[in-house]
């Protein structure tokens, strides 16, 4: 036993959280980021921790870590130089894609880069049929020259992929084995290791960006991993991945394409491990930063998980938490367009200038300035009085806006943030209304910088009724990573009738996935009674081409397993589409295992719940602008670090703390649990 | 001829700011979007599943757009009659809740095509009409057919009731299914596409339960002043002045070539486009005036203001013209089925006539056309098989930008099908999808490049291919030099082939090279390094590599 660590490494802040296994102490410290190498902040910040808080590296028993390194990579186009090989004649459908240009009406707009330029795609003579078999055996002196004009071309790392390799791998092995002959220093993946599922391209952007990911993760991982050992660290970290789970670090530096919603995915496992403490299992999340928000829906603690997604322009299919991300945040820009309409983004103010307020010559208003202006937000200093800002800039950029429709500043600033909710609402409603759930039956859980801003406006557009604001929404994350499960998937795709398969071929593929597990098992050192699994299957009618997840029974297989998939499948088909096919064939395709390890999680230990008068925690008051009443009011100001559990603050009123604001609008009130999240209700 | 409205800048219903505009804009979008998420994830056949051949929208009562999804252009020809020829036809009194109507005919049913099949669903609140709910998707059916007159492509539908009340017209549905080719894919389609609807119908009810519905049908009105200000604002910018272009037409279907042209006449904020073409012919490339209108919309928004919001707004300042019995405003009963062709050139058309006004706005000349190959056979059972595919080429190269390669531009924006999802359903292999070097017109800016598709038929199968630009070139602009011509190439032996229509056998192979993009602006000024790396790729190839060469000095 000891201390376990978690480390949140964010574009601003590094997070660090540590928790005493035996105590139930909590202790967290917090460090600028260093974006050039984040792992000097983490190790450095760690060292600082463990002095202050009188611990050693060797006393730290787990290190958990969510990091934005590989979706940055993405974003920036800094992976390595890359070669693709692929059947001969198919080499620019990674550039073809879907044939879908980039925007449909603007005729200027570009496709995202393509990763893989086209002197470094090589088609090689080899052909599959969809059945698996060989059609045209792997040229295999000409693979050994793509390889021998790959190395020769300066390239860091290749992505194999050839059709239909997920029914039938030797090709690409046989390729993995010609390289490993002629490029051993090359990073190589094979998209029948990546992304073993059917539909060529987004299998092959996959595999791509993993290869252009790899040499970037698996440097920053071993830079790390060589930090923390030089600290003398012992315990084996591990890293984030899309999908809410963690992985060792060796895993993740092979399939770097698995974590690259690391950061966000580490927020939702953060309010997972919120509802635990709370018992609030259903919950939308609602991380709203400076450029973009994040949102996502847990349902009974659980968020599902979607098989592919774009990301930053680039299809990736890997199991990832459902995410919806808009670009808009509190930088975002507002304007007037030539049709006399007020418009919020999508362009961003960014860190610097920043919002007018921030006086660095900008005079286009932002988000922000509306919160300033409408003194949501102190009008005088952020960050706890860290930055100065100056309402009077805010004001006249919102009124040169204001003017050109018409409308008072307050009104005009008023409506910015009707319009931010607006969008806010729009993105969650993706993720609940349009996959059957009303949020009205969910609990809206708001941090990031201006999460907890906005959130009151929010619920209230979409009527749901509590509202929970963490104590820091970084310190969220690293704690979430002290709650988080060792955790991958495997899948295997293989087209059956639901009446035509029968129960003994079923079992077959689920004990071949559970074959793989058991070795994931094994590498990752997780003893047997820590091992869980758990078994899906993607289902569909007969012809259409999306499937729906349904849950399959633990145990063995009978016809009875059939009939329960045959149930689920026809239920949530009527939810989603609002009809059933009744007598049409019930097709499978992909079969999923998730394989998981309890952790010995953290367990906080609730404080003792005070008296309810929050006075103690009085620092001031201010003019704010009232929504109901539509006009500036005097509301009082709480600091958020001295409330007690018990506390209740009464609205209207402003609850401020360093890195975030949170507004108690006139009717609601928010009160202090015994873990010092603030629950906000109306009352 | 439309006044001119002077329309204040702001708007002036004070209950109903800007704000509230805004709001209830971006919930018409969403419902939009939702609905054709539906519609592509619960059908079954491939033209929507993953090719997403379709479109939906929300109207007004009255039958303006009030909103339309990001899908195919060219659809909106298929909505702008639907309504009107409803309201027409059974007026206002004779609507129920729950009836659903379904159309295709270009002349009596408010289409563009047949296979393009529309359903649209009234949506009340209470006693009252408030909206529509539309979709359409173009069922992969009424193949192997002749293209004389519209009577030999398909069964001819207008508007009609498929469902009364919310009750499914049995005699109705069996009529249609029976002249179906493959009729479960048809069921199916049909299905996802009331299931789209019937989610519009909701989330409307919805929205008006939460705002009012005075004051959503009053924000539909404001959004499309909106629209009408935004369009009028883009026009504006074009300095005044009457611009033409010309151009000729081929195609797989007749020997002749067309002339087309347009004449643009700006003035202020309107803008005044009519065409001239031959007298409609007995090809499948005639257009209906609601398809020239879709495609001018189109064109215009484009060029002018992309961002400005899809509805009925916008058409307002604008005028077309076209003579009634001419191929670009044709009259019963011309036959239609490949009039998208003829769409993309009417954008060519108007790319080409403002380049001189806009030259930063315009592309060259992108593919102009929309290469399609249809398979169709029979089973064992002595079912149909049809598979359908349109592929796309290269886009015009921009003022400052290389052209993209290999996209659907401009009228269509399908996706193409997976090869193992192809390979899987149909008796076709695929033995290259790729870009064909060379095929970007040069330029300061090359032009996209075109993609060149091999087929293997597995089994004997009627084929029918089509396209354009196979006997000229796609235009440069400012120097840029043309892009390469597309065209089909069968294996030696198969055919003979005869307007694009043949009969194949195992193993014969299909070869379609679509058209490349023009290019923008002198070659000579392209930048050594870009010239390195097209030659390095091998976008070029080393005959075309002499045109750069006097660029020496320049990067």
């Amino acid at each position: 036993m000891g201390w376990r660590v978690g480390v949140d490494s964010g574009g601003t802040f590094t997070d660090i959280c540590l928790f005493e296994e035996e105590t139930g102490r909590i202790e967290v410290w917090k460090v600028p980021s260093t974006p050039h190498d984040p792992s000097v902040a983490i190790s450095g910040g760690l060292a600082e921790a463990l002095e202050r808080f009188d611990t050693t590296p060797e006393g730290v028993a787990y290190f958990g870590h969510g990091t934005t390194v590989a979706t940055n990579a993405l974003i920036q186009g800094r992976g390595v130089e890359t070669g693709l090989i692929t059947t001969q004649g198919f080499r620019d459908l990674l550039e073809i894609g879907r044939q879908k240009r980039p925007d449909l009406y603007d005729i200027h707009a570009e496709k995202p880069r393509t990763l893989v330029s086209r002197s470094l795609r090589i088609g090689v003579a080899e052909r599959v049929r969809d059945d698996g078999s060989v059609e045209q055996p792997l040229d295999e002196d000409a693979l050994r020259a793509a390889a021998k004009d790959l190395k020769a071309a300066g390239v860091q790392s290749v992505a194999i992929t050839f059709l239909y390799s997920f029914a039938h791998t030797a090709h690409e092995e046989a390729a993995l084995r010609i390289l490993s002959e002629e490029f051993p220093e090359a990073f190589v993946s094979a998209s029948h290791r990546i992304a073993p599922e059917f539909r060529e391209f987004e299998r092959m952007s996959t595999t791509v960006v993993n290869a252009y990911l790899g040499p970037v993760m698996k440097g920053y991982l071993r830079g790390l991993e060589d930090r923390l050992k030089d600290m003398g660290l012992e315990a084996v970290p591990h890293l984030t991945q899309s999908n809410g789970g963690v992985i060792g670090f060796d895993a993740a530096a092979e399939m770097p394409v698995r974590t690259v919603l690391s950061g966000p995915s580490t927020g939702v496992v953060a309010a997972l491990a919120l509802g635990e403490m709370t018992g609030g299992q259903n919950l939308i999340t609602f991380d709203m930063g400076g450029t973009s928000t994040d949102v996502a829906l847990l349902k009974d603690g659980e968020c599902r998980l979607v098989g592919e997604a774009v990301v930053h322009g680039y299809p990736i299919k890997a199991p990832m938490l459902d995410i919806h991300t808009v670009g808009a945040g509190g930088g975002s820009l507002v304007h007037v367009d030539s049709g006399g309409l007020i418009k919020v983004g999508p362009r961003s103010a960014g860190a610097f200038p920043g919002p007018a307020c921030y006086g660095h010559g900008t005079t286009e208003p932002t988000v922000t300035d509306a919160n300033v202006f409408l003194q949501n937000l102190d009008p005088h200093f952020l960050l706890r009085g860290r930055m100065p800002v100056h309402r009077d800039l805010a004001e006249a950029a919102i009124r040169s806006v204001a003017d050109k429709v018409g409308m008072g500043t307050a009104e005009a600033a008023d409506g910015i943030l009707d319009i931010v909710t607006a969008n806010m609402a729009k993105a969650i409603r993706v993720i609940s209304v349009q996959r059957g759930h009303d949020p009205r039956d969910y609990t809206l859980v708001a941090f990031g910088g201006a999460g907890p801003l906005h959130a009151a406006r929010l619920a209230a557009e979409l009527e749901m009724r509590r509202i929970l604001v963490p104590l820091t929404p970084g310190i969220l994350c690293a704690m979430g990573l002290l709650m988080t499960d060792l955790r991958t998937d495997f899948a295997s795709t293989r087209l059956a009738s639901l009446e035509a398969l029968e129960a003994d071929q079923l079992e077959e593929i689920f004990s071949g996935l559970d074959h793989r597990a058991a070795a994931w098992f094994a590498s990752e050192n997780i003893p047997a009674d820590a091992r869980m699994t758990r078994r899906t299957v993607d289902v569909r009618y007969a012809g259409q081409n999306y499937e729906i997840a349904v849950a399959v029974p633990a145990g063995p297989m009978d016809r009875n397993t059939f009939e329960t998939i045959r149930r689920e499948f026809l239920a949530s088909h009527g939810q989603l589409y609002g009809f059933t096919a009744d007598g049409e064939e019930i097709e499978l395709v992909t079969y999923r295992l998730e394989a998981s390890a309890g952790t010995q999680k953290a367990r906080f230990k609730p404080q003792p719940i005070g008296a309810s008068n929050p006075d103690h925690a009085l620092i001031g008051e201010r003019l704010v602008w009232c929504r109901q009443v539509r006009s500036f009011r005097t509301h009082r100001i709480y600091d958020r670090l001295r409330l007690t559990p018990g506390n209740a603050v009464e609205g209207p009123a402003i609850i401020d703390q360093m890195d975030t604001t949170t507004v108690v609008p006139a009717g609601m009130a928010a009160q202090v649990d015994a873990y010092l999240n603030l629950v906000m209700e109306a009352h | 001829m439309a006044q001119i409205k002077q329309k204040p800048p702001a708007v002036e219903n004070r209950s109903l700011n800007p704000i509230t505009i805004e709001v209830i804009g971006s919930a018409f979008a969403s419902i939009v979007e939702e609905m054709g998420e539906t519609l592509v994830r619960s059908s079954y056949s491939t033209n929507i599943k993953e090719r997403r051949d379709c479109s939906t929208a929300l109207f007004d009562a009255a039958g303006n757009t009030l909103c339309q999804a990001e899908h195919v252009p060219m659809h909106l020809g298929s909505f702008i009659g639907f309504v009107p020829l409803i309201l027409r036809k059974y007026g206002i009194d004779g609507l129920k809740a729950g009836d659903v109507f379904i159309g295709n005919d270009a002349y009596e049913g408010g289409g563009t095509h047949l296979p393009d099949i529309v359903i649209a669903e009234p949506i009340f609140h209470g006693d009252r009409l408030i909206a529509w709910a539309i979709n359409t998707a173009h069922h992969s059916d009424f193949v192997d057919r002749g293209h004389a007159h519209i009577y030999q492509e398909g069964l001819r539908i207008p508007p009609i009731r498929l469902h009364r009340a919310g009750e499914l017209q049995q005699d109705i549905q069996d009529l249609f299914l029976l002249n179906c080719q493959v009729p479960r894919e048809r069921l199916s389609d049909l299905r996802a596409q009331m299931a789209a609807n019937r989610l519009g119908v909701r989330r409307m009810a919805d929205l008006c339960g939460k705002y009012g519905v005075d004051t959503v049908e009053a924000a539909g009105r404001e959004l499309q002043d909106y629209a009408e200000r935004r369009m009028r604002a883009g026009i504006r910018t074009i300095p005044d002045g009457i611009y033409t272009f010309a151009d000729r037409f081929d195609c797989e279907a007749f020997d002749t070539l067309w002339d087309f042209s347009v004449r643009i006449i700006v003035r202020g904020d309107e803008m005044e486009l009519r065409f001239d073409s031959p007298p409609q012919s007995r090809s499948p490339m005639n257009v209906v005036h609601t398809a020239l209108l879709a495609t001018v919309y189109y064109a215009v928004k484009s060029i002018v203001d992309p961002t400005m919001p899809p509805n009925a707004g916008l058409a307002r300042p604008i005028t077309i013209l076209a003579d009634k019995g001419t191929v670009l405003n044709c009259v019963h009963p011309a036959a239609v089925d490949g009039r998208l062709t003829s769409c993309q050139r009417v954008v060519d058309l108007i790319h080409g006539a403002l380049a001189p006004a806009v030259p930063e706005r315009v592309t060259a000349a992108s593919n102009g056309s929309c290469f399609d190959i249809t398979f169709s056979g029979q089973r064992p059972d002595g079912s149909f098989w049809v598979y359908l595919e349109t592929i796309g080429g290269g886009n015009g190269a921009r003022f400052d930008k290389d052209g993209l390669d290999g996209v659907h531009v401009h009228m269509t924006n399908t996706s193409n099908l997976p090869v193992e999802a192809l390979e899987v359903e149909y008796p076709i292999t695929l033995l290259a999808y790729e870009l064909i070097d060379g095929s970007g017109g040069a330029g300061e800016f090359r032009g996209g490049m075109g993609i060149r598709r091999v087929y293997r038929a597995e089994e004997a199968c009627r084929v029918h291919y089509g396209g354009s630009r196979m006997r000229s070139q796609p235009w440069g602009l400012n120097g840029g030099l043309p892009g390469a011509s597309g065209g089909f190439r069968l294996s030696d032996g198969v055919g003979p082939f005869v307007k694009g229509v043949g009969t194949v056998n195992a193993g014969d192979i299909i070869e379609v090279f679509t058209p490349g993009g023009g290019g923008y602006g002198d070659p000579t000024r392209r930048l050594a390094a870009a010239v390195d790396r097209d030659m390095r790729d091998g976008n070029f190839t080393a005959k075309t590599a002499a045109v750069f060469q006097s660029k020496e000095g320049v990067a």
